[in-house]
Formats: C-alpha cells, structure tokens, sequence
C-alpha cells in the first residue's frame, strides 16, 4: 500500500493519516506543494498546544506567499517534525514519508473525519 | 474574460503554471521560481511580457504634450533614446511608470504596465485638450519579449544583433528576420534586452530565441521570478510599491526627475516642494534579522509605534535573505542600519534598513 493510499484529505489539502492509538499525522498534498512552488519558510506549534478541527495550526510560504494551514480534526500536538523549519525545500521532494508536519492526538470524535476524502477522490475533486 | 498574449500555447506546451494577473493568464512559473531567477542572474532568461501596453504618440505637438504629463524633459530625448517616466496625477501621486522611447521627430512609443492601460488612456485623452497629437494605442498588435541575463548580450550577438547598443535605447532591426524593435532595458537588474515585434511572428521569434539560447543555458521565466528579480534590484512594482497616492519623491525616484524643467506638467507644485521641503514618508529598504518574510501590507514598526508598511517582499535568492521595500515616516532617526520591527501574524520581528538596490545592478556588459 502506498502513503496516499491510507491518507484522508481535506478540501483545503490537508492529509491526515490514522496511526493507530487515537494519534494521527497530518500534512499536506503533493498538490497543495505543486500549487505553492518553491517553499522557503515553515512555522509549526509546539508540541502540547490543542487546535479545533478547522484552526491555524500552521503556516507555509512559498517564494510568493505566505498561506495558513489548517488541522483536518480537533487535536493535541505530540510531535513536529522539527527538521523541516530548518529544512522546508524538503516539501517539494517529499511531503509524506520525510515532509509530515505534525502528529496529533485526536480530541474529538470519528465524525469530524466525515467531510474528509479518500486521496483517490481528493483527486478527482480537483479535476 | 481573461485574455491571452500570443505566445500563451507555448506555455501551455512548456507546462507553464498560468494565472490572472492584471486581467491577463500569465506564466507565473514553468519550473520553480529559484531556479528561474538563477537563471536571469547567472545566464539568460527568456520572458514573454506581451501584456504590458504600447502606445504611439505623434503629431506636431508630441514633446509639449508629453512634457505636460511627465516630469521628465522630453525636449532633451534624443532619437532612439529612452527615459524611465512617471504619470503624477495633478496632486503628484502616480497613475503608472512608464519608458518613453524617442523613435523620431514627433514620434514617440510609451510602453506602460498591463494594469494602468486603460487609466493611462483616459489620462492622456483628458489632457490632449489643446495639442495636436494622436494618441495610437498599439497594445493589441504586438507582443513584447525579454532576454535577461549576463548571456543576453552573447545570444543576441549570435543571432546578428549589433550588441554595441546602449543601455536605454532603441534600434529598428532584424532578428531572424523578423523586423523587431529592440530596446536595451529591462526589469530584473541584469543586462538585457526588450524585444517588440507584431504578434504573428512572436511565436517563431519565441521558439528561435530558447533554440538558438540552448548553448547559453536560456529558460523561459515566468512572472514569480520576474518579481524576485525586480524586487532585488529594487525596481518598483505598479501596485504596490507605486499608486495614485504616491508620488515619485516619496518613491524614491527623485534621481530621475530634472529640477531645471522649465516647463509646467501635471503635479509639477507639489513634487517641487517635496524636493526642496522634503516629504512624510518615503521609501526604504528592508533586510529581515530572521527567517520571517515580510509581505505586501504588513506594518511597520519603531520603538513600539507604526511607522509604516511593507509594500513588496519576498525571499531573494541571490543573497539567501529576506528582503522588503516599506514606506516610512520620514524621521531622522531611520537611515541605513537602523532596526526596525515588521508584524507577522501578530509578533514583531527584527529588520535592518539596508541601501538599495539590494543586488547590484549590471545595466550594460560590453563584449
């Protein structure tokens, strides 16, 4: 199986990606990276800080523009993946197995998964 | 609707990432932005720039009337001669930067940014009253290519071009046999030249230019670098770094303007006294202190009060920094090495004002 195949994403292209335990990682898609171009500058939380389904959570800036991010489910920080602010052209290899931005532990319940879609749907939505 | 230059299948064909921009679907990059710009900066680039306007000037009362709406002096434009214009409005604040190009007696060819074209007309009409002049708006019928880069004057050269041309002229001449104006400007702070030629053969000069540049590592670029470029030479943008509420000593363009001409032109009052008097607020350079990337529209901040805002940022991938033009407060105490604070997302962030341009500009490269 490959990482899109167990990927939800958000219409703001998101991914969230179920680890088992409550605990999930998010990022963003190959599309949403494509559509940025070059990214030069990354601002994550912090580990412990608790965002609602639909907040901020982080923001990416490409050599144009600075865009928010937003967390797919109500979640609790546990991990950054530290190495990308230092890092953030790693994005545009690879925004999945190296480019995660966050893990999360859910807050919130299984619902909040419902408006999120399968990568290959995602897909198809954007054409 | 939106509309589309001449040579927009060949971004579609170079999987160019389109979007609107003044009105026009415009390459905005083919492959990354960085690459792009390092490629103006250390080859040559390849720039398709038709949405910019061309209008033609003529009749017996040209230099009086172009002497009415630009404080520069046209009287002393000599043929083939171009000069960097303004368009104040009668309080001085800009309606467009503009080149105005000498092509002979009572003959004269403005080109002027996408977005102004129509406000630049209107603009000219109002103030035709009483002059014998024909105002020929041009823009719909040629397509406009620039070749940027320290190659530029190596490819051009290649391709049977007199390469000893001035910066800031223009010659009537063939480029693959095509006949083209071609004019030693641009807008990315290289050396380079702007190539003007009736749009059904832009399609084949465009092909020609990235065929016979292949040996000097040409790209096309698209308009995200054009911004970076612009933005490290420290040129203005129409926008955002200029508006009708600006005017061009605030803008830092006082070196261009002659403080002999005699002649009476629109805001003339009011950009005299700034020069002798000085002026509110003007523009400064801006370096970041850390990663941050100062933006279009953010504040600007000194010993806790705003002083002003960012009118133009990005990262330059020349020097590895993050860059800004702002507009400032006019006060004593901000000058080259003072630390002010931009806003972003809501906490203050260090930046040190710095000269501009921010990379030196390389206007002309003799061979």
């Amino acid at each position: 199986m490959s990482f899109t195949d167990k990927i939800l994403c958000s219409k703001s292209h998101e991914y969230l990606l179920d680890n088992g335990d409550n605990t999930f990682t998010v990022g963003l898609t190959d599309y949403a990276i494509e559509q940025l171009g070059d990214i030069v500058f990354l601002e994550l939380p912090e580990a412990g800080q608790e965002f609602k389904k639909g907040d901020t959570f982080a923001t990416i800036e490409s050599v144009k523009a600075a865009s928010e991010i937003y967390l797919p489910i109500s979640g609790k920080i546990i991990e950054v993946n530290e190495g990308l602010t230092e890092a953030p052209e790693t994005l545009n290899e690879d925004c999945y197995e190296n480019g995660w931005l966050v893990k999360i532990e859910a807050t919130g319940d299984e619902s909040e998964q419902a408006d999120l879609m399968e990568y290959e749907d995602y897909k198809e939505e954007l054409e | 609707m939106t509309k589309e230059t001449y040579l927009h299948d060949k971004h579609i064909q170079l999987k160019a990432k389109m979007v609107d921009f003044a009105g026009w679907s415009m390459p905005v990059q083919y492959t990354s932005i960085i690459e792009e710009h390092k490629t103006v900066r250390e080859n040559v680039g390849l720039f398709d720039v038709s949405h910019m306007g061309e209008v033609f000037v003529s009749g017996k009362d040209s230099v009086e009337f172009l002497n009415k709406i630009v404080p520069q002096n046209i009287s002393k434009l000599n043929y083939e001669k171009a000069v960097y214009c303004q368009l104040p409005n009668t309080k001085g604040g800009l309606i467009d930067d503009l080149i105005i190009y000498k092509l002979g007696i009572n003959n004269y060819l403005i080109i002027c940014n996408a977005s102004r074209i129509d406000e630049d007309l209107n603009w000219m009409v109002r103030n035709k009253r009483g002059f014998d002049v024909k105002i020929d708006n041009q823009s719909h019928n040629y397509s406009l290519l620039a070749v940027q880069g320290p190659k530029a004057v190596l490819l051009m050269q290649k391709m049977g071009l007199n390469t000893n041309q001035e910066s800031f002229t223009i010659k009537a001449a063939k480029i693959a046999g095509i006949k083209v104006l071609i004019s030693r400007t641009g807008y990315t702070g290289e050396d380079g030249f702007e190539i003007l030629v009736e749009n059904e053969y832009s399609e084949f000069l465009w092909d020609k230019i990235l065929e016979e540049g292949e040996e000097f590592g040409i790209k096309p670029i698209g308009l995200g670098a054009r911004d970076t470029l612009r933005l490290e030479a420290a040129l203005h943008l129409y926008g955002n770094d200029l508006d009708e509420n600006t005017t061009p000593v605030e803008a830092g363009l006082s070196w261009s303007i002659p403080k002999d001409k005699k002649d009476d032109y629109n805001g003339k009052d009011v950009i005299m006294n700034q020069l002798q008097n000085g002026v509110e607020k003007r523009l400064v350079g801006l370096k970041m202190l850390d990663k941050s990337i100062a933006r279009h529209g953010y504040d600007v901040y000194f010993n806790g009060e705003k002083i002003g805002i960012i009118t133009s940022g990005a990262p330059s991938p020349t020097l590895g920094e993050n860059i800004a033009l702002a507009y400032v407060k006019n006060i004593e105490n901000i000058c080259t090495g003072t630390i002010v604070q931009v806003m972003i997302r809501e906490k203050l962030h260090n930046a040190e004002v710095v000269k501009r341009p921010f990379v030196a500009k390389r206007n002309r490269i003799k061979l």
